[in-house]
Order: structure tokens, then sequence, then C-alpha cells
């Protein structure tokens, strides 16, 4: 039905069916931003021998996130006097409205995506490139060393990995011929990608931690080093931005990797088809998932100097070499 | 990479094992007998020798005695007793060296208040705090 | 034509990971350190000065707040020198007391210093393995002394408490307990790759550099020079034991983790042999004046807390108060070397080369 929108001539009737449709995608990722933050806690806590938020909303404290959101709302929007004003609101959206642009192409079950573009990959990996103006707008309008420090740091870390990350989706790219992520899921069919691409899938899971600033690659945000990073001048409702913005990602990276190496909705087996491709997806998401929140607490930070050799000097190789592997595997038996 | 991986199977086994935090508002906390804590004082066993207040390093009691209202018996009982919790340090000298144990240490530890003045406690306080007394005073 | 200039950037005193209310003055050139100034003094309390107005039973709570993570130690080096001044021979049994609590004391630590090190390399859970270990020891000092932190329990010629019933087979079930726990920290984090690249070469300085800034302890032992005091001019009834001094040669960040690593090993040997030898009764607290006047002259001891030699000097006139009051205090010394670090290293490097040296903000400031 989308599809079909899509394509038809453009007027009031088609904005407001999108605009809607919009605000539920965004309502439901709220939603997961909400519990993803729990689930974090949840999980490090456990890791760490404690109980994570048991007080707020029953023993799981189901509604500590919201709670933390409301309070977020209500504190004073304070903006530092030599502040470069207009950049340091402006922040915040530059780094947010990417993050949610790149969900509009994800295909959550073989009916619910909102848009089929052929490029849908490179789309995304596009489109996330954005936003790191926002935050190295952030880092500079704040006018506060630790954040320009935080924001040059994550400027380069982000630009750097992006290029592995592109690099190691290659191999995907050759074997299924599209760059449709649809279609990718669909190669799928008789093996996940993971399988015939471990290495690209390693490399792939390392660059997507460094684009997604978690630990071991939390350089930007460093706390024992640059007290926040980038952000370390806002508060309140503008700091929530770039927390929603980092969760955002998670979401869009983690749903991502299960379209591209873990057949994204398709029961792994043909007769267990009868469960719902929803159900499918929400699985594989959780286990993707749960492996960032467990990297985060058992890794320590990488060095800034380090990381961009890791960058360069082994994840480029890496992923170079796996494009060829890829390339003469495909030319030789498929 | 091996180290990483030893690393990530030794939080895995965390995971399931037994949480180490208390309850704590919820649940006291279990102290030992020898805790250090807000004193218990008793008035009646006083004799007004000074020591603790000579003794304490942060100058935090202040005590003042009049004479015995019997006539028949001497010495002096205790009239005010006050200690400033602002500055006390909770350091057991003034326990060790009471020849009558007329001041003792509890188990009592909360000693928080929305003012500084309330942290001035005095004799009725200290005497009033009664339970979780320490039970052995002198090694 | 593109202008730069060198940026100064004030780490602390409020600052996640200067351990304290530690101020350290940087100038950067990009991410790299041109010129480091540490400024101190946040927490400067006087104990020296107020100790010339106290008795020396009073003076022992004070001490208590200097090295936080270890005042056992503290304690004991102030009882110890009053100890020397009056010659006061030391019962037995109180001696193993003392012995065990100053060994649980370096054990615990040691270990907040792993948890936060790795904290400061950006690792969350190891400090709150460390601390669940720590609270254990925490819990049994409590038991023997009746305080988490400041014990307050040496007094001039013993200890104030007995052991409590069954606190010594505590202590013995503590010791295999925590060297299985050992063995899983440094599954978690000796042999990390990530970890390794973070302190291997890091803040490296030669045995001469740590004689001239007269560092001690750990801080001096990671450059070959194998000096511990416990073995070397044995106080106490250190000279029972049999222990090793863990040395390692390339004096970086690396071999300080080592060593550490290595000296709760050491302890545990050596709380392991004084459990066993515990003496089963005996007085703990020799025939002592009840005021305690210091013979006129002076004196200093020397011991070793975990941070490095903890040093008293006292000079008595005569009277219940000391004349003049003195600590060697190791951070204070140990942290002289870094500015010399941190020369050229980066910001990353700079937490990596403060956490190593081990400071404590009590101690530094006095």
């Amino acid at each position: 039905m989308i599809q079909e929108m899509l394509q038809s001539s453009p007027g009031w009737f088609n904005f407001i069916f999108f605009f809607i449709f919009g605000l539920v995608l965004l309502l439901v990722v709220l939603g997961f931003v909400t519990y993803s933050i729990l689930a974090e806690r949840k999980v490090m806590g456990y890791i760490q021998l404690r109980h994570g938020p048991n007080q707020l909303g029953g023993r799981f404290g189901l509604l500590q996130t919201v709670a933390d959101v409301l309070k977020l709302l209500l504190k004073e929007d304070i903006i530092p006097k030599m502040a470069d004003r207009p950049m340091f609101i402006l922040a915040p959206v530059i780094a947010f409205a990417p993050s949610f642009m790149v969900l509009a192409t994800i295909p959550f079950t073989d009916r619910f995506q909102f848009a089929d573009l052929g490029v849908g990959l490179l789309y995304y990996v596009a489109v996330s490139g954005l936003t790191v103006f926002g935050i190295l707008l952030g880092g500079w309008a704040s006018n506060n060393k630790y954040s320009l420090l935080g924001g040059a740091r994550a400027t380069a870390q982000m630009i750097s990995y992006e290029i592995p990350l592109v690099m190691s989706v290659l191999g995907v790219i050759l074997l299924s011929g599209s760059l449709n992520l649809n279609d990718i899921v669909h190669a799928q069919k008789h093996g996940w990608f993971i399988l015939l691409q471990p290495i690209g899938f390693i490399v792939f899971l390392i660059a997507s931690t460094a684009e997604l600033s978690r630990t071991p690659f939390d350089l930007p945000e460093s706390e024992s080093e640059l007290v926040a990073g980038y952000h370390t001048e806002y508060t309140g409702f503008r700091w929530a931005f770039f927390m929603l913005a980092e969760y955002v990602y998670l979401f869009a990276m983690t749903a991502l990797i299960t379209i591209l190496f873990f057949g994204g909705w398709m029961a792994p087996f043909g007769f267990l088809d009868f469960i719902p491709g929803a159900v499918w997806f929400s699985l594989k998401f959780c286990v993707i998932l749960f492996l960032y929140l467990w990297f985060r607490s058992t890794f320590p930070r990488m060095r800034a100097d380090k990381l961009m050799e890791f960058a360069w000097k082994i994840l480029m190789p890496v992923a170079l070499a796996n494009i060829m592997l890829t390339a003469i595997i495909k030319s030789l038996f498929f | 990479m091996l180290g990483l991986a030893k690393g990530l199977k030794y939080t895995l086994k965390q995971l399931s094992r037994e949480k180490v935090t208390y309850d704590y508002p919820n649940e006291p906390l279990p102290l030992p007998d020898r805790f250090r804590g807000i004193q218990k004082f008793y008035p009646e066993k006083c004799i007004v020798c000074n020591q603790c207040a000579n003794i304490c390093p942060t100058d935090c009691i202040q005590l003042t005695g009049k004479k015995h209202p019997d006539p028949t018996k001497k010495g002096k009982i205790i009239d005010t007793y006050d200690i400033n919790f602002e500055i006390c340090i909770l350091c057991d000298l003034c326990t060790e060296v009471c020849p009558t144990e007329a001041i003792v240490m509890t188990n009592n530890f909360e000693l928080a208040e929305y003012s500084r003045d309330m942290l001035f406690k005095n004799l009725e306080y200290l005497d009033e705090n009664d339970d979780n007394v320490r039970q052995v005073n002198k090694a | 034509m593109i202008k730069t200039e060198e940026m100064m950037l004030n780490v602390g005193p409020q600052h996640p990971s200067t351990h304290g209310v530690f101020r350290l003055v940087v100038k950067l050139d990009g991410e790299i350190i041109t010129e480091a100034q540490p400024v101190i003094g946040y927490l400067h309390r006087g104990t020296e000065k107020l100790a010339e107005n106290l008795q020396y039973t009073q003076i022992i709570p004070y001490t208590d707040r200097m090295d936080y993570l270890s005042a056992m130690t503290n304690n004991y080096v102030i009882c110890h020198a009053v100890e020397t001044m009056m010659g006061i021979e030391i019962p037995e049994r109180a001696d193993f007391l003392r012995v065990i609590a100053m060994e649980l004391g370096r054990v615990a630590s040691h270990l907040v210093w792993w948890g936060t090190y790795l904290l400061d390399l950006g690792a969350t859970s190891p400090f709150i393995y460390a601390f669940r270990e720590r609270e254990m020891i925490i819990n049994m000092l409590n038991e023997l002394s009746g305080g988490r932190l400041t014990f307050n329990y040496m007094r001039v010629g013993g200890v104030k408490w007995d052991a409590p019933e069954g606190w010594i087979q505590k202590v013995k079930e503590f010791i295999p307990y925590m060297r299985e726990q050992l063995a899983g920290y440094h599954s978690l984090v000796t042999g990390n790759e990530i970890f390794l690249n973070r302190v291997k070469g890091i803040g490296q300085y030669t045995k001469e550099d740590a004689l001239q800034y007269s560092l001690s302890g750990v801080n001096l032992r990671c450059t070959g020079v194998k000096w511990d005091l416990r073995k070397d001019e044995p106080y106490s009834i250190y000279n029972r034991f049999d222990f090793d001094v863990p040395v390692q040669e390339s004096g970086d960040a690396w071999a300080r983790y080592q060593c550490r690593m290595a000296e709760i090993e050491e302890s545990l040997k050596i709380l392991e042999q004084a459990a066993e030898q515990f003496p089963e009764e005996g007085e703990i607290l020799a025939k002592v004046p009840k005021i305690i006047k210091a013979p006129k002259g002076e004196a200093f001891v020397r011991i070793e807390s975990p941070r490095g030699e903890i040093g008293c000097y006292i000079y008595s006139d005569g009277k219940k108060e000391p004349y003049r009051l003195k600590f060697r205090r190791p951070s204070f010394y140990n942290l002289q070397i870094l500015p010399k670090l941190l020369k050229g290293e980066n910001i990353a490097n700079m937490i990596a080369i403060l956490g190593a040296i081990d400071i404590v903000l009590g101690e530094v400031d006095g």
C-alpha cells in the first residue's frame, strides 16, 4: 500500500497519511528507546551483581526511564553565556533528525516498511553520516574545552569507521547483487550471510560499535577523560535529544545487522515459517542488542590514537581482503 | 582476541550470580556489635569526671554538672550534656575512657537532618537513643 | 594561514577521574600535553599542626583520615613511633592482630585501586567486582574494630579490641575465596588486549628517575628495585612470615599493575600464615601508663603502606603532646614525578598514568 502511495501524485491526503505513520513509528521508536535504556541498565546491573532500577514501576523498574525523561523535560534549560546560541540550539536537532530518517528504509517484516528504496543500504549509510555534524556543532558551540575535544574525537572516529563499515557490507552486496534491503533479506533464504561472510560480520560489528560510539569505542563521551565529551554543557531536553539520537541509532544499527547478516524477518528453517516474521525479527534483534550491552559491561575503552590506527591499518585491509575473497568465491561457485 | 573472549565469558558467568547489594533503606543494615554509632548516654551513671570531654579529639562534647540534690551524698550529677555531631567523628574514645560506662556506642548511624543546628544533640536526645546499644564496651 | 594556539585545560578539582580533589592544569597542543602542573591542597586539614595540641591517643583517629583506603597502616605508624620512643614491648597476640588487620587493609586498598583504575580506563564492571570482595574485608574489619573505614583500632602498646569469636576462622575462609576471585580478575582484565594496549609502555620511567624522585612502594618496585620495608627492615612480626616481594623491570603502568596484583597474592600468603600461627590467648595491650608521655627526644619510623613508605617523625619535649609531628606521606612523594611523565602524552594516557601512580588525596594533602 505504501508503495502505491509513494508512486501516486502528491497531495494533502498523502501528506497527512505519511505524517501520521511517521508519528506512529516515532512513538514505537520512543517506546523502544525507553525500554532499551532500561534493558541496558538491567543487563549491566545483573552483570555487575546489582539489581538495576527496581523502585519505580514494580519490581523491574518498568517506569524508571519514563520518570527520567519526565525529569529531563522539566529541567531548567541552560545555555552557557559564552556559547554560540543558534548553533547550540540547532546541534541536537541535526544530530537527531538523521537517526530517525534512516529508519524509513528498514524492513521490519515483509510488509512493514516505509520506503522500499532501491539503494536502501546506501541511503542508510549516507544519512547516518550526517549526525556527526550535529555532534561536532554541539561540541564547538558549547564553548567548552572538554566538549571541543569530544566533538573533534567524535568526528574523527565516525568518519574513519564509516569506511570499514561500508567496505564490510560490500561482501553482502556482492553476494545478494542488490543494495535493496528487501532483496538482501530474500537472498538469505538458504543461509544467513553471517555464515557466508563471517569476516565481514566481525568487521561490521566492530565498525558499527565505533559508529554508535559505545564501549570500547566510547571516546567522544569518555566519562573518565572528557567528563561527558561533546554534550558536557547540555542539559534537559537538548541533552535528551543527543541521548535519543544515540539510542535510535542503536535501534537502527541492530535492525540493520539483523537484516544484513541474520536473514531479517525470515525464519531460520523453512518448517518454522508458521511463526510470524515480526517475532523472528525481534528475537534476532534482542540477541544482537544483548551483544552490544554485553560488550559495554566487559571492555575497557580504547585509546584515541590506537583507535585510528585500528580503523585504518587493521579494519580497512581486512575489509578489503574480504571483498576480494567474496568476489573470488562468487565468481567460482555462484 | 582470546583475552577479550575470556573477559566476555567471565561477565556472562556473573549474570546469574547472587546479587551483592543491600536493600538498605527498606531493611536495616546488619552491623556488628562493635559498630560505632551515635552515643547513648546514661545520666544516672555519670559522675561528671570530664574525662570524655578531655579525650575528645575534636572537642565536640560539652557538659556541666551540678551539686547532688541529696545533701548527704558527695559528688556531682550531670546537668547538661551536649554532643555536636557536626564535628563528632565517632572515634569511640569517649566511651573508652568513661569509668562508669555512662556513655556507650549504639548501632544507630542515621544522622541526616534538615538543619545544621539539629545536629547539636542534647542530654535528652542521647538518653532516649537507647536501641541497638553496644553489648560489650571494654575489651 | 591557519593559526594554532595552545589550550590550557583545567582538569579537576571536580573531574571524574582525578581520584578526589586533585587539580591538574595542563597545556594542550591538540590532545598532546606540553606542560602539566599539579595543584594540590584542596583536602588539606593540617593533621600535623593539629597533632601538636593533641595527646598521642587523640592523634590516632586523625591518622585514619590521611590514607583512608588503608587506615590500619596509618594507625600503626603513629603507634609504632610512640612505642619506639617509650620502648614498649608489644604482646604477641596484639602484634598478630595488627599484622592481620594491616594486610587485610592492603588487600582492600589494592582492590580499590584495581577497580577504580579500570573505571578510569572505561571498564565499568571490574569496579563492582572489586568492591564485592572489598566489602567482605570491610565487614571483617568492622567486626574487629567497629568502623568500616576509619578504624581507630590500634593503641599505643597494642590494640583496642581482641578478635571476636570466630573472626580468625572468617579470615581463613576468606583467603581461598579471594584467590579464586583473583583468578577471575585475571581472566577478565589481565589478558584483555584493549587493556594491554592502554597500559603497556605508558608512563615509563627508569630506576634512576624513581630513586631521584624518592618514589616508594610499587612505584619503585616496578622499575626493578627490590625494596620492601617488610622484608628489608622488618618491623612488627613480619620476619616470621615467608613471602616474596614482587618486582617488575619495565617501569610502566603495566609493570605497576602486575606488581599490585602480585602483592595481593603475597598479602594473602602472609594472612594465611598469620591466621595459622595466631596465638590461642594472650594480652592485647601492653602495660602502658594511663597518660602517655613520650620521653624527651625524637624518633623516626617508617613502614610499608600499600602506597609506599609511610614515615612518622616525632619530636617530643616530654609532654603528653608531641612538640612536632611529621608524616612522610608516600602519595605526596609519588605524585611529584607526574609532570615529568605527562609531558608529550595525550589526554587518554594522562588518566592512565595518574591512575597507575595510585594516589589518595587525603594523604597527598595531609
